[in-house]
């Protein structure tokens, strides 16, 4: 077990190496001087500073400045936004937890229905229920998110005027950012009325959490119940039967957790796709997430602040990807490779 | 005491195009303590006769016999939750590929003490029952003959040898204390030193708790030391069935006497290089069944009055169906 | 099946008979195929089917309603945007451009991936388990993110979107080919071939290709399904076709401002989008039925 574990955190270093150089090699693409995007100050600014306390040289070569800019990350100083001018970590560190909050409610939803669907399919394998289950995800799956999005808001908010349109809280209300993700904020912070903040909170929360989730939602049905059908024909599952066990008893003790293992890298695998998704949705509601702001920032050609949140971004997800991973290898006795499940 | 009687058992599977009779009226009798061999070419439907009985039959086939009952109970028409305690408490199966009968993420030990029935067990608290599960299933272990215990317990399936996971599966089967063991070719693909000892056990099982087994298998040679009665088994139909010795001595069907012919050790007359004896051809796939007798197209005896299926003649237990069969050339 | 006929000739379908005939037997694939069929007729015969030029501003006929609606005509069977275009030959252009262009660059990334995974799956070594890793890392990332980082380097426009969905999806591919023919060598018949004495482009070429056409055509339906969601998503965010272009993305961005009083000007575009996607999963999803049941038979 300890060589895994060695395997792997090698393993991240090594993404977490490329990603680091992918961000910096991306100050060269981008149009304009390479310092200016990595800094996000002007040429003019930097020359004054030079002196003080800059330490990217703009002369040196480009291992030294690699070396300075590793360095910077990790003090903190990620740059400074070209449109805003303000320091570009406080503004991830601000926008990120409100992404993650979204999304992690988007999974947590996805998972809490699709996986129990999916068990019912399967066990009604070829009957109604597992037909008509299987259209609405293949309908589900198929919905273009950007298009689902725009129905609700006409449809619930528009229309039927039952959920907001935009933003993450009403404006009425002011809370003091702490973590960075309102529900918690809200119940931390003591200075307003509680539960009119949590309902408000949760009434803009609820168009673009259903817009994420209904993709995933079919996605992890479909995975599961292929996986589940598998399970219920191979070879034990007909062995268990024929020593007269019941099939609650089969399903319980032995089916899900059979079929549950195999697909569980696939399912963590939603993770990046639903964060995709939640951005392109983050624009469409104007939720102040990620998403939304490195979109923004790409209009506006902002480079240090595109720099910065793909990095952001992308070492989210690498992590999240090989911590799932990691704790799969470890915890199952049966593992040799990865199996890629079918849909 | 007849503990299962199968007549004139039917199973009927539909391919595009029609019903096909994948078995076509099997008899067969199984006695209390008789180590009863069932035996036939692969692809004559041995496994889904075990299937039958067990109800692991999915629901594409259908099932049609005049009798199939179960120390008098009517396995065909009971419900299902009955038959299926009939099978947890009377009878238990083992299966060829034993590693491919056991959950690959539970430990041996785990799936051994689910079997243990709970009834058996006479503590009551929480940790004096696991403490009990736990001698019950060493003791089993013990009789089976897997010494290291500890060891067996302690694993899963794909780190133990095939022959003592095999092992493991007879355990397992006894935990429920059956009266019959069905073991379906369990010593597929072992080599010879595990063969004999699994053998050994099924035939001592046999004879000190006197618990039946149904041996299928096409093995003639492990069959004839261990089993009392054989019943010999051709695409689907029931060919000839008696006592073993008397089967080797005077065999009535064609089909049975060439399979003992094709078996060297069988015959003591075989003269020095010589052409070993076989039946010419293979046995038919299900999609062109020969009608009436099946082995008519294969059969050098064969005439006219083979496609009409034979009934069953009997001489004491000796039961066979055939036109000519062999008894009657010596007449 | 019981033959029926005088003869005793045997009639053995070839693998790929068998699979039409179970592809054949799930009517829905097939009316998912046609589907998809009318989509590519739309594409190449577009020209001739449009009523109007896409591009054109009536500004005489702003928001006319489809012609469902009680105040619709049908002169504008689609009714008009909020510059007076005519929908429909909008819809027909977009479908052309969204579906042509996605086709397009799923063949272009097919052949690019496959050939990449080729050489990823044959050699062996450190340059092998270095490529592995690599991949296995991009692989976790959303081909839209990817699409995302190429045009914030390149900048807006159908061009660079086009690139960066090309180069998106290639990960994908390379990682399955590469996946199947790890698996395929460690096969017997590959071994036999190589105790033949067949070279490494042999066996590739004459054992690993054939084998690898079925897997191809369900990874290139994927790739399908998610290149058209990635064009419109990027036509939507205006990072990829701009504004007076008809890609169905784009489309739909224009018509959030007038959705309130001219819902159609969203509900056809997405509605063409999603029966497009749809037809892709059922062709897809029907494929796959069939590769895994065919060996029932």
């Amino acid at each position: 077990m300890a060589n895994v574990l060695l395997r792997y955190t090698n393993l991240v270093f090594v993404t977490l190496f490329i990603l680091s150089l992918l961000s910096f090699i991306l100050a060269y693409l981008f149009p304009g001087q390479a310092v200016e995007n990595l800094t996000g100050l002007r040429l003019n600014e930097l020359s004054v500073l030079q002196n003080s306390e800059l330490k990217y040289a703009v002369d040196d070569n480009v291992v030294v400045q690699y070396w300075h800019y590793m360095g910077e990350l990790f003090a903190g100083n990620w740059g400074v936004s070209f449109s805003s001018g303000l320091p570009l970590y406080d503004d991830v560190g601000h926008y990120l937890p409100a992404s993650i909050e979204l999304s992690a409610y988007a999974l947590f939803l996805s998972f809490v229905i699709g996986l129990p669907l999916g068990f019912l399919a399967a066990l009604r394998h070829h009957k109604l229920t597992d037909y008509s289950l299987l259209s609405v995800s293949l309908v589900g799956y198929s919905i273009p998110v950007f298009w689902l999005a725009l129905i609700m808001i006409l449809v619930f908010s528009l229309q039927l005027g039952w959920f907001p349109l935009s933003g993450r809280i009403s404006l009425l209300f002011e809370i003091p950012s702490i973590t960075g993700f309102i529900l918690i904020d809200i119940l931390l912070s003591d200075s307003i009325d509680k539960q009119a903040a949590l309902i408000d909170a949760l009434r803009h929360l609820i168009l673009p959490t259903l817009s994420i989730a209904v993709v995933t939602t079919t996605l992890i049905l479909r995975i599961t119940r292929r996986s589940v059908i598998e399970t219920l024909n191979s070879e034990f599952i007909l062995a268990a039967y024929a020593r007269g066990l019941t099939p609650r008893q089969v399903l319980m003790r032995h089916g899900v957790r059979n079929a549950l293992i195999p697909i569980l890298p696939l399912l963590a695998m939603q993770f990046p796709t639903l964060l995709t998704n939640a951005m392109i949705v983050e624009s469409i509601f104007s939720w102040p997430g990620i998403g939304n702001w490195l979109i923004q920032a790409i209009y506006q050609q902002d480079y240090p602040a595109i720099r910065a949140g793909m990095l952001a971004v992308s070492v989210l997800v690498v992590i999240f990807t090989m911590s799932i991973d990691l704790t799969i290898r470890l915890t199952d006795p049966t593992r040799r490779r990865a199996e890629r499940a079918a849909i | 005491m007849v503990l299962l009687d199968i007549k004139n058992l039917t199973l009927e599977i539909d391919i595009s195009g029609g019903w096909v009779k994948a078995l076509d009226k099997i008899n067969m009798v199984i006695h209390e303590g008789q180590i009863h061999a069932l035996v036939g070419e692969s692809g004559s439907g041995k496994s889904l006769i075990v299937k039958a009985i067990v109800g692991a039959l999915p629901n594409r086939w259908r099932i049609t016999a005049d009798r199939m009952t179960w120390k008098g109970q009517n396995l065909l028409t009971m419900s299902v939750k009955a038959r299926r305690k009939i099978i947890r408490k009377d009878i238990s199966v083992i299966f060829q590929n034993p590693i491919n009968s056991l959950d690959p993420l539970l430990t041996l030990g785990q799936q051994l003490k689910e079997m243990l029935a709970a009834d058996k067990l006479t503590k009551t608290w929480f940790w004096q029952r696991n403490a009990e599960k736990q001698e019950l299933a060493i003791k089993l272990l013990h009789k089976v003959g897997i010494k290291n215990h500890q060891l067996c317990l302690k694993s899963y399936p794909h780190q133990i040898a095939n022959d003592v996971v095999q092992k493991f599966m007879i355990a397992m089967a006894l935990a429920s204390e059956p009266k019959l063991i069905i073991a379906d070719d369990p010593t597929k693909g072992m080599e010879v030193t595990s063969k004999t000892q699994i053998l050994k056990l099924l035939s001592r099982v046999n004879q000190v708790k006197s618990m039946s087994v149904l041996f299928v298998s096409h093995d003639l040679l492990a069959i004839s030391n261990m089993a009392s009665y054989m019943t010999v088994l051709y695409c689907g139909q029931t060919v000839e069935s008696g006592d073993l010795q008397q089967l080797r001595k005077r065999a009535f069907h064609p089909y049975t006497q060439a399979l003992l012919d094709s078996a060297p050790s069988f015959r003591k007359d075989l003269p020095p290089k010589s052409l070993l004896s076989s039946l010419d051809g293979t046995i038919p796939t299900l999609h062109h069944l020969p009608i009436g007798c099946r082995l008519g197209p294969r059969c050098p005896r064969a005439r006219r009055e083979c496609v009409v299926i034979p009934q069953i003649r009997r001489v004491h237990t000796h039961f066979y169906s055939c036109h000519f069969p062999l008894h009657w050339d010596a007449k | 099946m019981p033959q029926s006929s005088l003869y005793q000739e045997e009639h053995h379908p070839s693998p790929l008979q068998f699979t039409w005939m179970e592809f054949k037997n799930n009517h829905i694939a097939v009316a998912g195929l046609f589907c998809f069929a009318f989509f590519l007729i739309i594409t190449i015969f577009c020209p001739l089917l449009a009523p109007f030029d896409p591009n054109m501003q009536q500004i005489g006929d702003l928001l006319i309603p489809p012609s469902w609606y009680p105040n619709g005509g049908i002169s504008h069977l689609f009714g008009t945007d909020a510059l007076g275009r005519d929908l429909l030959s909008r819809i027909i252009y977009g479908c052309r451009m969204t579906f042509g262009i996605s086709l397009l660059l799923v063949m272009v990334a097919m052949l690019l991936g496959v050939g990449l995974g080729a050489l990823a799956g044959m050699s062996t070594g450190f340059r092998s388990s270095f490529l592995n890793h690599t991949l296995d890392s991009i692989q976790a990332i959303p081909t839209l993110l990817i699409a995302i980082i190429i045009i914030a380097i390149l900048g807006p426009g159908l061009v660079n979107s086009m690139w960066a969905i090309a180069l998106a999806l290639i990960p994908q591919f390379v990682h399955q080919t590469r996946d199947f023919i790890r698996h395929e060598l460690s096969k017997e018949y590959i071994m036999a071939a190589k105790l033949d004495g067949a070279s490494k482009t042999h066996i590739f070429a004459h054992s690993i290709l054939p084998n690898m056409g079925e897997m191809l055509v369900v990874q290139g339906t994927l790739a399908l399904s998610v290149s058209i969601l990635d064009i419109s998503a990027l036509g939507f965010l205006k990072l990829g076709a701009q504004a007076p272009s008809s890609e169905l993305g784009a489309m739909l961005l224009e018509g959030i401002e007038v959705a309130y009083i001219a819902p159609w000007t969203i509900a056809v575009p997405g509605g063409a989008l999603f029966i497009m996607i749809i037809s892709i999963n059922l062709v897809g999803d029907g494929l796959r039925s069939a590769l895994r049941n065919r060996l029932l038979h």
